[in-house]
């Protein structure tokens, strides 16, 4: 290949990065290049909702059943509020946090999930690209979003198991949006993805208490939390799980001679994820 | 006096430390054999640890580990104060989650568990997939029934399923609040985290 060339395509990826960046709609730069469509649509999404100010109603679908929601965002004390419609009567405000910042967490869903990108049908009256993020191992779950052609929002969003079957969704049934807020809104939270950390393969400590025995792990888009606890002398091993929506519990009680260890990780992962948790897990060196 | 009543009489001398050798021997392989028998000596230990105020149900009582291991792992054995009052405590105790090695360390040495999986190396494909659900359900944990112990396995499974939701009722919340931050609607966890009160734990089976 010639030098010529060389520099040419040089130039090109040069000019591509220059291109793509400063189409993404997010007051964060990804330290990674966003290349195609798909990817571009994902990183829409995760900016939102800090990109917007909005108000709408939608429907959450989960295990124990149907939920209107009426959302804000954002409030003037921070963060979002939510109410729940099926109240009788003046349901109560609840607050919900901005999503976290950070220019890491877009590079990371995107060497872990396969995006791909077609288009949506109408949800509350706009038009949408549905985005499905695949899965590259069987540590994850499948998410389908239809974001918002015009502004990234999240519309509608389906969490579906290994085997395809849908675990829990939600959908707008009608949403206004505001101004556009200003570009260095701070998130009111930020996560920090220990990258030293790896758990499990792809899965970050973003948050650790081990005196209190809690762990939180994340891949960017799903969080695990680990709480240890310690098992009664005398209780057998064993271990057990439930799944409500896309919420896994699984528990595992592992004897030992100092009274033995008691798992338990809830996430919204797969069984065998929530396993290698539990196999991560260990006293301190000398602690027995 | 039948021989049932006298396998009661040497349980109950059992529990009041009274008991002798050869009798107790005799009476712990009727207890493993006699279901009707196992369950009466199980009602008997609750009622005992309730009246002791939350002593353990081996202190200061010999008996055989598969005795005590079916005793421990009954359906009721969550209400058990002291257990309860284990996994309600927030003193914890100080861990350290291991990056990247999966396999225990040498000080805690995993018992073999209920499954054919075990604690020590989890393998990653084949497990079992997870289905949809509109109601909180059990998943299954193996996909081979567990291997020689039978009944006892069976039990000390239920148990943990038990366990499982009463742990999502009770820690669901605080998950929900960290997982709110990482997802792409985060009213969704927050949800969650406000809905889910602690409710009776029910038995899946």
């Amino acid at each position: 290949m010639s030098r010529s060339l060389l520099k040419i395509l040089a130039l090109g990826v040069l000019c591509g990065a220059l291109i793509v960046r400063p189409m993404l709609a997010s007051a964060e730069t990804p330290l990674c290049e966003l290349a195609s469509p798909a990817e571009q649509a994902l990183g829409r999404v995760l900016a939102s909702p800090s990109d917007f100010s909005f108000e709408g109603t939608l429907l959450l679908e989960r295990a124990d059943g149907r939920e209107f929601l009426a959302v804000k965002w954002p409030e003037p004390t921070g963060g979002g509020s939510l109410r729940r419609m099926n109240t009788a009567a003046d349901p109560v405000v609840e607050p919900w946090p901005a999503p976290a910042g950070s220019p890491d967490r877009i590079c990371d869903v995107l060497r872990l999930y396969s995006p791909s990108l077609d288009k949506g049908r109408i949800i509350a009256g706009r038009e949408t690209d549905r985005l499905t993020l695949s899965p590259r191992d069987s540590l994850r779950l499948l998410h389908r979003i239809n974001i918002d052609r015009a502004t990234g929002m999240a519309l509608a969003m389906a969490t579906a198991g290994p085997d395809g079957q849908m675990l829990e969704r939600y959908e707008y049934a009608e949403i206004r949006y505001g101004a556009r807020l200003a570009a260095d809104i701070e998130p009111a939270e930020a996560t920090r993805h220990d990258r030293d950390r790896v758990v499990v393969p792809g899965f970050f400590l973003i948050l650790e208490e081990p005196d209190g025995g809690v762990f939180v792990v994340s891949d960017g888009l799903a969080t695990a939390t680990v709480f240890v606890e310690p098992l009664p002398i005398g209780a057998p091993g064993g271990e057990g799980a439930v799944i409500k929506g896309a919420t896994l519990t699984y528990t595992r009680g592992v004897p030992g001679t100092g009274g033995g260890l008691l798992i338990s990780v809830l996430g919204e992962v797969p069984l065998v994820t929530a396993r290698l948790l539990a196999d991560a897990v260990r006293p301190p060196k000398g602690a027995e | 006096m039948t021989t049932r009543d006298k396998d009661k009489e040497a349980l109950s001398a059992l529990m009041d430390g009274e008991s002798q050798e050869l009798e107790l021997r005799r009476s712990l392989d009727s207890v493993e054999d006699d279901d009707a028998l196992r369950a009466w000596w199980s009602r008997q230990q609750q009622v005992s640890e309730i009246l002791q105020s939350q002593r353990s149900s081996q202190t200061g009582v010999d008996v055989s580990a598969r005795v005590r291991s079916t005793l421990a792992s009954q359906p009721q054995f969550q209400r058990n104060p002291l257990w309860s009052m284990a996994i309600a405590a927030s003193v914890t105790l100080a861990v350290v989650m291991g990056g990247q090695a999966l396999l225990p360390t040498a000080e805690l040495t995993p018992a073999p568990l209920v499954s054919d999986i075990g604690g020590a190396v989890v393998p990653v494909i084949g497990a079992q997939p997870i289905r949809a659900s509109f109601d909180a359900r059990p998943v299954p944990i193996s996909t081979q029934p567990p291997q020689g112990q039978g009944t006892v396995a069976r039990q000390t499974a239920v148990a943990y399923e038990r366990l499982a939701r009463d742990r999502y009722l009770r820690l669901g919340a605080q998950h929900a609040r960290a997982a709110a931050l990482n997802h792409p609607a985060p009213f969704v966890h927050s949800m969650r985290a406000q809905t889910d009160s602690p409710l009776e734990v029910q038995d899946s089976k």
